[in-house]
């Protein structure tokens, strides 16, 4: 098994074990950990196979997935801060809109 | 040797990707988190993309945990424990579905590894004293023939610095 295989495999059940905490645990912060995870699969996938002519797509698709996942982070993470001030408990169920 | 590492940070990798699920507490996910990123760099290292292991620790591990944590902290979720849920078919979807896109991921892989000719891929045409991976390449590429994603970026970030702002605001 080359160095290559064995990275694109483990990105492939990284993001497996991704979705699976997505639809597995009811605490949002996990949710998005778990996206971060999913994310960071493909980034490893990106890496694996990027810049085949020794060029750097790869490696600037994972700047831009680098700066998207920062970006969702803050704002994910500022909707749950509001909606905890707002019910004073967090869970994936309790969320039926997004009204103020 | 190389070897080695690749395989104890590829099973680093994967261990503590389940562990993120599988933990009851927050906290407790984030520092597997943690360790998830940790073993995700040495692996880009690995493979020769240089720049990539750095800004993955400085933005990962450094910037984006931290906030994680931060907000961990504050709002202190209760535990829980993924055997006492109630929901017990969600659970079996969500985990036969899983099983599901794990086969077929591997499958695809396998499929696309053991047929038809083999593609040159990056890690493995990186002869000694190419400059694949490096600062400078990455850096020089990024401000001729991939300027303008480049510049997005920044606007990506400024509009979640205007709805981070938005966002926290007390009514």
């Amino acid at each position: 098994m080359t160095n290559v295989t064995f990275t694109m495999l483990i990105s492939a059940l990284i993001f497996t074990v991704g979705a699976c905490g997505v639809l597995l645990r009811r605490n949002p912060l996990v949710q998005f950990m778990s996206i971060e995870l999913m994310l960071n699969a493909v980034n490893l996938a990106l890496i694996s196979f990027g810049g085949k002519e020794g060029t750097a797509e790869g490696q600037v698709f994972v700047l831009v997935v680098l700066t998207v996942a920062a970006a969702e982070a803050v704002i994910g993470l500022g909707i749950i801060v509001a909606m905890f001030r707002k019910r004073k408990r967090i869970d994936v169920d309790d969320i039926r809109s997004m009204e103020g | 040797m190389e070897q080695v590492v690749l395989i104890i940070a590829g099973v680093l990798a994967l261990g503590s990707a389940l562990g993120v699920v599988l933990m009851p507490n927050a906290v407790y996910s984030a520092m597997m988190l943690l360790l998830n990123l940790i073993s995700l760099a040495t692996l880009f290292l690995m493979l020769h993309a240089q720049f990539m292991f750095a800004a993955q620790l400085i933005i990962y591990a450094g910037a984006i945990l931290v906030l994680f944590l931060f907000v961990v902290t504050l709002l202190n979720p209760a535990g829980e424990s993924l055997l006492q849920d109630k929901h017990r078919l969600q659970q079996a979807g969500a985990i036969s579905l899983g099983l599901f896109l794990a086969c077929l991921l591997v499958g695809g892989l396998l499929v696309a590894f053991t047929s038809g000719p083999q593609p040159a891929l990056a890690a493995e045409v990186v002869r000694a004293g190419s400059t694949y991976g490096t600062v400078e390449e990455f850096g020089k590429s990024l401000f001729t023939q991939f300027l303008l994603p480049f510049e997005l970026t920044s606007l990506v970030l400024l509009v979640a610095l205007i709805g981070a702002v938005v966002l926290g605001k007390r009514r």
